[in-house]
């Protein structure tokens, strides 16, 4: 199929709240449309996948939610209030403070730190002490209480008995492991993960699936990921969304899209006469 | 949880006590014209600086270059301040005895001049922070050279002295104790500067191992994954800017002290790479290296190889080569040896407790 043929898919109605709404995202480099026309929605407590070929626009389209790059058109709103699109300047730390936080799809670990102050550093955006406060460290309490939960938090990925190594010595996966719970460590309430089990292999996945379905039920977390490991996707998601050439190919349950024909020939390709 | 063995933390405060109570010491025994103490008075200076520029660069990952320009600020507002009014007809001659015509004491003076080195800091910042690496570096150059002329010009001279110094303050021999004949009593005139930088420093290290240490050494590792976990990098940028101007500013002022006199000519360029070369060498990112350095580079500039500057003779021999700077070509020959052979400096990012933890698993690289 070539890119003229594309057809954009309108976004699917659901009845539960609505977490995350795009509405009309189009996100263009120069004469490169990254992201074209893209509507979507995740209700609250939904994994929701978006998938498509390589260089779809899968991981520009996580970029324009968490604002590193400004949209050139279109709106995202979270519970309901805009919080980024066109003519909406806002860093990506504020989007972390409404409550969203990511992983990377190549490991942005903290790497002068130790994995426990990799999750410590992340708690900084919640702390309630002031800087003078902090220097003097008049605030043992807010230490201890944040020292105690990046401690549980280590314990959720199973990471305790390397908390004191760097964390760029860990072995790959668990790197993972820990930028996610570093993600957590954020307090969000939806969680962005860019290709999880990029590298893992298929028992290290089938893992990977099972912890993110469990801290989605203990964080009371919705979660949007992109994913190339098919049975993952299958396996975890609620819905599934396709990008293709940056446009919205095809959406719905992991069944309906597994047998959309416009899916399968974007993956596999379609012999052209 | 795991609790960290406190026996590093006391073997440090150990070692502290000791340097200090042998500053003190030697002060009394040795004669105060001893070249050891213009090395440690110097050296507690340039530790402070190094360490506030260590700061910004190995902590923060911010590169610049301002640093003579904020001492510059430090230095002339602590003797603008300081001179004593019946001082500066005399000082202020060619300004009928400059505008300014009262005094404050040596510790406000001392905050005055960091206040004000953290608020043109936080002027430049403003538009120079939005730069990165090479560019931060040259723009904060051209600041520091700025400031340098703005302050030798004319119009400004009955505040700054135009190009004229500055003297007659208090300096660090005015924090000896007299009786009313004028003999000294007590010396004390290494201890106050090795207070004041060890006071600066300890804040520093305070500040480092808070949140915000962490978040500013987040910002060095990965700005985006900094950012993305809601570290406000404009903010925080801004706040280390600050801090480490505020405390150059103290540094510029024990500088004046050091010196007795400020004269803006001479808060160039070098000194600012005199004090990178400090950093370097100790360590990017070790506040103990910067300290220990700093020692190291006053002591061996000053005093260990002043002899390379004269003739020397073996027996009847006399030893080629020494003539009147022939120390510095020695002294750039050992910074080249040290560099290469000790690429992250004398301690790497290692600290002084790290020094007695047997097993310190290094970063994997």
């Amino acid at each position: 199929m070539s890119e003229m043929e594309i057809k954009t898919v309108p976004d699917m109605e659901t009845d539960g709240e609505t977490v995350l709404k795009l509405e009309h995202l189009t996100m263009q480099f120069g004469g490169v449309i990254a992201v074209n026309d893209f509507s979507m929605h995740i209700d609250r407590g939904e994994i929701v996948a978006l998938i498509g070929p390589n260089g779809a626009g899968k991981t520009t389209a996580f970029n324009c939610v968490t604002s590193v790059y400004q949209p050139t058109s279109g709106h995202i709103y979270f519970h309901g209030k805009e919080i980024g699109g066109e003519k909406m300047h806002v860093t990506p730390d504020r989007i972390t403070e409404q409550g969203i936080a990511r992983t990377f799809q190549n490991i942005r670990l903290f790497s002068g730190m130790t994995v426990f102050d990799n999750i410590m550093t992340a708690m900084h955006l919640r702390r309630k002490s002031g800087l003078l406060t902090q220097v003097l460290h008049l605030n043992a309490e807010e230490e201890k209480k944040n020292r105690e939960k990046a401690w549980k938090l280590l314990e959720t990925v199973g990471l305790t008995d390397v908390a004191e190594e760097m964390a760029t010595s860990l072995p790959y996966g668990k790197q993972r492991l820990l930028e996610i719970a570093r993600a957590l460590a954020t307090e969000p309430t939806l969680l962005l993960l860019d290709e999880p089990a990029a590298g893992m292999n298929p028992q290290e996945t089938n893992e990977l699936g099972q912890f993110i379905v469990r801290i989605k039920n203990e964080f009371n977390l919705t979660v949007f990921m992109i994913e190339h490991h098919m049975n993952l996707v299958m396996d975890i998601s609620d819905r599934i969304y396709v990008l293709d050439f940056g446009k919205p190919i095809a959406n719905g349950t992991p069944e309906e899209v597994q047998q959309n024909p416009v899916v399968i020939a974007a993956y596999l390709g379609v012999d052209e006469e | 949880m795991k609790t960290k063995s406190r026996k590093p933390a006391v073997l440090t405060w150990v070692i502290v006590a000791a340097v200090y109570a042998a500053v003190f010491a030697a002060e009394q025994i040795l004669p105060p014209s001893s070249m050891l103490f213009t090395v440690l008075k110097k050296g507690a200076t340039y530790a402070l600086v190094a360490v506030s520029m260590n700061l910004l660069n190995g902590f923060t990952g911010i590169f610049s270059l301002g640093q003579a320009g904020f001492m510059l600020i430090g230095a002339y507002v602590y003797g603008i301040f300081t001179i004593p009014v019946e001082s500066r007809p005399v000082v202020y001659q060619y300004y009928e005895g400059g505008l300014i015509q009262f005094t404050v004491p040596v510790a406000v003076a001392l905050i005055l001049a960091g206040l004000a080195a953290a608020f043109f800091a936080l002027l430049i910042g403003l538009p120079v922070l939005r730069l990165k690496s090479d560019y931060l570096a040259i723009a904060t150059l051209g600041f520091a050279e700025i400031i340098r002329v703005i302050v030798q010009w004319d119009p400004m001279g009955p505040i700054t002295n135009g190009a004229n110094m500055l003297r007659m303050f208090p300096s660090f021999n005015d924090f000896n104790i007299r009786d009313a004949e004028g003999n000294v009593t007590l010396y004390l005139s290494t201890l106050v500067p090795f207070l004041i930088a060890g006071i600066c420093i300890g804040l520093i290290v305070l500040l480092l191992h808070s949140g915000y240490g962490r978040a500013l050494k987040s910002i060095r590792d990965d700005e985006i994954a900094a950012e993305a976990m809601g570290i406000n990098l404009a903010h925080h940028k801004r706040l280390a800017f600050c801090i480490s101007s505020f405390f150059a500013g103290i540094g510029g002022a024990m500088l004046a002290m050091y010196q007795t006199t400020v004269q803006a000519k001479f808060f160039t360029t070098a000194m600012t790479y005199e004090i990178l070369l400090i950093v370097v060498i100790g360590g990017v990112g070790s506040v103990t290296g910067s300290v220990f350095s700093s020692f190291l580079f006053v002591a061996a500039s000053e005093w260990w190889l002043r002899f390379l500057d004269e003739k020397q003779m073996i027996g009847n021999f006399e030893v080629p080569l020494l003539r009147n700077g022939f120390r510095l070509v020695v002294f750039s020959i050992i910074i080249m040896v040290v560099v290469l052979f000790f690429r992250k400096g004398i301690m790497g990012t290692r600290e002084l407790p790290d020094l007695f933890r047997r097993k310190r698993k290094e970063a994997a690289k």
